[in-house]
């Protein structure tokens, strides 16, 4: 597979050239559209490397944007991985806490994160407190569904082994139990990485004074497309790195995967 | 086996009606006991008012109203948004070069939440239906094709050398072997892509819009009434539910020589 696919980069290349050349012609030479529609990629460019230094029009650079959206994001994050890994561990090894803990989980699992936006802000205002729980209330659900899922699918004849060699309930779930569902867990980290930081931009969407969402939903008041296009490209930028990081993070600490997952 | 079925129905009705109701009852007193009820209403408040809902209008619209615009507003972008992605992640998974043709700016688009693009789309598409469309559009798309393609690249070896050694042309081996095999994959990437979309829909009726189950949630910003945005919540939550198990019960019927452990 891999030797198949070495010669192919030159259509890799190709294909973003032949996409940015449409672009470039449609917008600077021929001018199909207007620049308030889409803008050049050369203008966007500009655009990014002045944004990164300068504070107009809404007050921050790029940089402090990001800063800004990254600290709420990883907020309300950490404390729903924090939160909701031990739940989900603790609902799947314990009947009476999956009893009493699962109905009301399942209520709230189908609300997308989005929904909780105006309830959290009434509550705790506009700071980063309503926004940081908006996040928490997305990231979540993963982590408690994918640590469940994780426990729950621990190999019964090795708690037998464990029980026949006079291993304790403890002992079973710290050496065995949460090791094997640790790939589970990492994915479900994962997953909630990207629900946190849709829902931090669409927080900042909706009621805010910083961050990149409030970045492009100024820019759209302000008909300045290529500040959005920029903004895009910046969230769009920082999941990726966001995601990229997790993932050595993952490598590291989960081992054994392939068998497992 | 009546007592295990005695048991059975403890476990799956008992349970999980002592723990709500355990919940409504925190809920209630929590609110009324405390300065929470300024801005909280109780439990109580929130059902009737979602009941409520279904005869007196919200707004200009009854609930059912609602949620039949939002989910107008879903289903024809995210069918439009499955075909495409199946299509195209199958043709990217089958063909290397259609691969490395799309997969980098398939890349370029994949990390930009669906969310992101509300005020651009609201700047190419307007504020009406276009620019709703186009970002469930994205919300399916996106999750689709990357299941489709992880489906279509996955398909066992051995399948696939057997058949060839069989004799099987390319066209075959792709509607007998690659296709079928890549059916559950499609379907978790469908269940997923509804998901998003119907969670972006809610955001971009949040955005911008005059009616729908995320209007019902936004508008109650604006006159402080909580409990409309918790009956909002509501809603949205049930109306996700119903969708999660129709898509479940579609592939269930669809697929039923591959359950799929959940």
């Amino acid at each position: 597979m891999e030797e198949k696919k070495k010669p192919q980069i030159w259509l890799s290349l190709m294909s973003v050239a032949l996409f940015l050349s449409i672009w470039y012609l449609c917008t600077a030479v021929l001018k199909l559209v207007p620049p308030t529609t889409l803008p050049s990629p050369v203008k966007v460019l500009n655009t990014f490397i002045t944004k990164l230094s300068s504070p107009n029009p809404d007050g921050a650079t790029l940089i402090q944007h990001t800063l800004a959206s990254l600290q709420v994001a990883l907020t309300g994050y950490i404390v729903a991985i924090l939160i909701g890994v031990p739940l989900g561990i603790m609902m799947a090894w314990n009947k009476y806490t999956d009893r009493f803990v699962r109905p009301i989980f399942d209520l709230i699992k189908p609300v997308p994160g989005v929904a909780w936006i105006p309830i959290m802000i009434v509550i705790f205002g506009v700071g980063i407190q309503s926004k940081a729980a908006v996040v928490f209330f997305s990231a979540v659900v993963p982590c408690i569904l994918n640590a469940y899922t994780g426990v729950k699918q621990t190999k019964d004849v090795h708690l037998w082994v464990a029980r026949t060699f006079g291993g304790t309930r403890r002992q079973m779930l710290f050496r065995i139990a949460i090791p094997t569902s640790l790939p589970y867990i990492m994915t479900g980290v994962r997953i909630a990485l990207g629900s946190a930081w849709v829902s931090i931009v669409a927080a900042e969407l909706l009621g805010s004074t910083r961050g990149l969402g409030f970045m492009i939903q100024q820019a759209r008041g302000i008909y300045r497309t290529d500040i959005i296009i920029v903004g895009m490209l910046a969230i769009g930028i920082c999941g990726a790195v966001l995601t990229a990081i997790l993932g050595l993070i993952e490598k590291k600490v989960v081992k054994g995967k392939e068998n497992n997952a | 086996m009546h007592r295990r079925n005695m048991a059975g129905l403890v476990d799956t009705l008992f349970y999980p009606i002592v723990s709500i109701l355990c919940f409504l009852v925190l809920w209630h007193v929590g609110v009324a006991n405390s300065r929470l009820s300024i801005v909280m209403p109780g439990p109580w408040t929130v059902i009737t008012r979602f009941f409520q809902g279904f005869i007196n209008p919200i707004g200009r619209h009854t609930m059912t109203v609602h949620i039949l615009y939002s989910l107008m507003r879903v289903l024809p972008a995210y069918i439009v948004g499955s075909i495409v992605g199946i299509v195209l992640g199958i043709l990217m998974g089958w063909y290397p070069a259609v691969n490395s043709i799309i997969r980098p700016l398939y890349e370029l688009i994949r990390p930009i939440p669906p969310i992101a693009w509300i005020p651009i789309s609201i700047v190419w598409f307007g504020i009406g239906e276009g620019s709703k469309w186009f970002l469930i559009f994205l919300a399916a798309f996106v999750p689709i094709t990357l299941n489709a393609y992880a489906g279509a690249t996955s398909v066992d070896t051995t399948l696939f050398k057997c058949s060839k050694m069989l004799g099987a042309s390319d066209r075959q081996i792709f509607s007998t072997v690659v296709l079928p095999a890549s059916i559950p994959n499609i379907f978790a990437g469908l269940q997923v892509g509804l998901s998003a979309s119907w969670a972006t829909v809610v955001a971009a009726e949040m955005i911008r819009s005059t009616e729908g189950v995320g209007w019902i949630i936004i508008s109650s910003m604006d006159t402080n009434d909580v409990a409309q945005s918790l009956v909002g919540i509501v809603g949205i939550g049930i109306v996700g539910f119903i969708l999660a198990i129709l898509m479940r019960k579609l592939e269930d019927i669809l697929c039923i020589w591959n359950k799929r452990e959940v």
